[in-house]
């Protein structure tokens, strides 16, 4: 993906003007969806992703039922317009892949056993998409799956950590992660410090990747902070209407 | 969050309602449900239009890439109208290729733009028989609570005002799209006899008939489309396309520009 | 206002007093689930959404969805789909294949006891003496996480529903709730129940519906 070479650091500061262990702006909204059981609206930057859930539910068809356990079903889909060269419709290989690997960053804080033969789905759909689409939408499931009731251990948070100009710094936006030389999403149970997402392309010396990973893990925690703070004034607000 | 639907014991709750005179959510039989727009919210798409009917909400958004022409119509730019009934938006929708229903959806509202000829597809022609300008219209359904179409062809519309041609970006110069028309979609059911506007969800289930009537700002139409499982007599479908014609008139005038 | 929580969230290290809807690690109580604190008695998670699970003796409202001899298959708003077996008419009674609809039909709607439920989840019903819901009134559904509120402490807020909007009301475990009455009353008490079911977790709320049913009556006096 490296085109031509650009600067992504001048005088200390990236071309955004955020320091190298800075997130980007976070907006959380919970319940935004009449129909679903949950959901969420989670904006990352200019990254704005929204998650469903449904469930737990019957499983369909019968033969992908697990007798001990809830089977939990996550679809990640990029809207066409979300992109700068319009995306075809539909699952690809990037998307399955997306998705799978957000399942399973899910699938150890909930108590599936709960729930034997059924069906916790979650749908996340990218509605405009600028680097670091899979962790938005970690985020967000991970919210609506407490506001559609689901009983879990905790709550999970991701953020990508990465390394620019020789730099290793936060949650790489577009042009950062098109022209950089390392991107590396994590996803972590915040409380326990439990890392449930790992991946990474490009390449990284090993000090920069400790040191990248700790960084990460603590804007995972600012991240918990905000989902928190986003759930419980769900219930603060609505409360005293008459 | 919300759970708390209201139905009833007898099956027919929706429709003994209306046999009253009333409607579950308390508005009158020819009233919409509160519109609210949100333009170009998608940076990364030309235009790009959140439209919220009651509880439904769709999100359309147009991108416009240059592309092939297609072989009969070598001087003309392409439109291309696609739906995704994405699971997110409704416990009935279920992933997969697109199923009847949204290609149904995508039709009645690229019916409506390509009959209307509000682009000229003319004008987005680049090189005659090489290159063209393609017109992607994605409409994406976040919430469904009913009247899906209304939504979308509202969202299309409006996502397709003062669309920038990204001719810079591809080197090249061109003056920017124009709209000619503005079509407004307006879907009537009839449930036991009576003809109301912007159906719910419920209301939907409930309607033997229904008529998406897509009229422009002259009052002419520019597409129909009639579904559901009854039948319809002329006097009904006379009545349900003025009354679909003089609520888009409403709409227009509220949402969109004059031409 | 409870203490709203979040899955995760310590609550307390009194772990002998953990109850529904809390974990026990390390010597300390969390939060299982998104909801308020409950700390009367045990300490409790109450959820504010969220499906219904079936446990025996719960009384639910049920729709019938399929038939399927010797059972009936019935809907009960829960991940899982009970079934009433045909002699819960009686043995005298001679149901085949063929009758069975004349008996309970498609979309019919019954109140019924949960009798078992197994580890395979399959769930058993029995009738209720009055289990026909008989073409009269209006079903609301919420969620079967705000029945206890609709209920109230021993029952204080469903006793305050119906006397003040005249109507008979049958609260489901499953989050179903059966009004019967004029269709006037029966709007009453279908917007305070929602009402209710919207604010469950604050304090403070039977006041507030009683004043709020209160405002019906004096709109009624008035017109």
């Amino acid at each position: 993906m490296k085109e031509e070479k650009i600067e992504l650091i001048k005088d200390g500061k990236r071309l955004s003007g955020r320091g190298f262990e800075e997130l980007r702006s976070i907006k959380i909204e919970v319940g935004v969806l009449k129909r679903a059981d949950g959901s969420c609206y989670f904006e990352l930057g200019d990254n704005k992703v929204i998650a469903a859930v449904y469930g737990p539910r019957e499983m369909h068809p019968r033969h992908f039922q697990n007798a001990k356990m809830a089977v939990v079903k996550y679809r990640y889909n990029m809207a066409p317009f979300s992109v700068d060269d319009r995306k075809r419709p539909g699952p690809d290989r990037r998307s399955q892949e997306i998705s799978m690997v957000s399942r399973k960053a899910l699938d150890p804080v909930i108590l599936r056993e709960l729930y034997p033969k059924t069906a916790i789905e979650v749908y996340v759909e990218v509605l405009q998409s600028d680097a670091g689409t899979r962790t938005a939408g970690i985020n967000a499931a991970s919210v609506a799956l407490a506001d559609a009731g689901i009983p879990m251990r905790d709550l999970v948070s991701s953020v990508a950590i990465g390394k620019i100009d020789g730099e290793v710094v936060l949650d790489l936006d577009a042009k950062e992660d098109n022209f950089g030389e390392a991107d590396m999403p994590i996803a972590m149970i915040a409380r326990t410090n439990t890392i449930t997402l790992l991946q990474m392309d490009g390449r990284f010396k090993k000090e920069e990747f400790e040191r990248g990973l700790k960084i990460a893990m603590s804007g995972c925690r600012k991240i918990y902070e905000l989902q928190k703070d986003a759930l419980v004034k769900k219930y603060s607000k609505s409360g005293n209407e008459e | 969050m919300g759970q708390e639907v209201i139905e009833d014991i007898r099956k027919d709750y929706v429709y003994d309602l209306i046999e009253k005179g009333k409607r579950a959510d308390g508005r009158g039989f020819l009233d919409f449900r509160n519109i609210v727009v949100e333009r170009d919210l998608i940076k990364k798409a030309e235009g790009s239009t959140r439209v919220q009917i009651g509880d439904t909400v769709v999100l359309v958004g147009v991108k416009v890439e240059p592309g092939e022409p297609f072989p009969d119509t070598p001087n003309k730019g392409i439109l291309m109208t696609n739906a995704e009934l994405v699971p997110l938006a409704s416990p009935e929708f279920e992933s997969g290729p697109p199923g009847e229903n949204s290609i149904e959806l995508a039709r009645v509202v690229d019916r409506g733009i390509r009959g209307s000829e509000t682009i000229d597809l003319e004008k987005l022609c680049i090189e005659e028989g090489k290159k063209v300008w393609m017109v992607f219209i994605d409409i994406h359904t976040l919430d469904n609570d009913g009247n899906l179409v209304d939504a979308a062809a509202l969202g299309a519309i409006m996502s397709l005002l003062n669309i920038a041609i990204p001719y810079e970006q591809y080197g090249l110069t061109g003056e920017d799209m124009q709209i000619r028309d503005t079509p407004v979609a307006v879907t009537v059911v009839e449930i036991g006899g009576n003809l109301l506007v912007d159906p719910s969800v419920y209301e939907e289930s409930a309607a033997t008939s229904k008529l998406t009537v897509i009229s422009n700002a002259d009052g002419s139409i520019s597409g129909l489309q009639k579904s559901g499982s009854t039948g319809l007599t002329e006097e009904k479908i006379v009545q349900m396309t003025k009354i679909g014609i003089e609520k888009a008139r409403e709409i227009r005038e509220k949402y969109l520009p004059k031409i | 206002m409870y203490k709203v929580v979040v899955p995760g969230d310590f609550i307390s290290t009194e772990v002998n007093r953990a109850g529904d809807g809390t974990y026990v690690e390390d010597g300390n109580v969390y939060a299982l689930k998104y909801g308020v604190v409950d700390d009367r008695g045990t300490i409790k998670v109450v959820a504010l959404s969220g499906k219904y699970m079936p446990v025996n003796g719960d009384v639910v409202i049920g729709k019938i969805v399929e038939i399927s001899f010797p059972y009936w298959i019935v809907d009960i708003a829960s991940p899982y789909e009970a079934r009433l077996r045909k002699s819960e008419f009686g043995r005298g009674e001679n149901i085949d294949f063929g009758n069975m609809c004349e008996y309970l039909d498609i979309d019919d709607l019954i109140v019924a006891k949960v009798m078992n439920v197994d580890v395979m989840m399959r769930i058993d019903l029995a009738l209720k003496n009055e289990f026909k819901m008989d073409g009269v009134g209006r079903l609301i559904e919420v969620s079967p996480t705000k029945v206890p509120r609709i209920i109230g402490r021993s029952g204080s807020m469903i006793r305050l529903l119906k006397d003040k909007s005249n109507c008979f009301i049958f609260v489901a475990k499953n989050g179903r709730i059966w009004i019967k009455g004029s269709s006037a009353d029966m709007d009453i008490a279908s917007q305070t129940v929602m009402k209710i079911a919207n604010e469950a977790h604050t304090s403070g709320l039977t006041d507030r519906v009683a004043l709020f049913l209160d405002s019906f009556k004096s709109e009624k006096g008035e017109g």
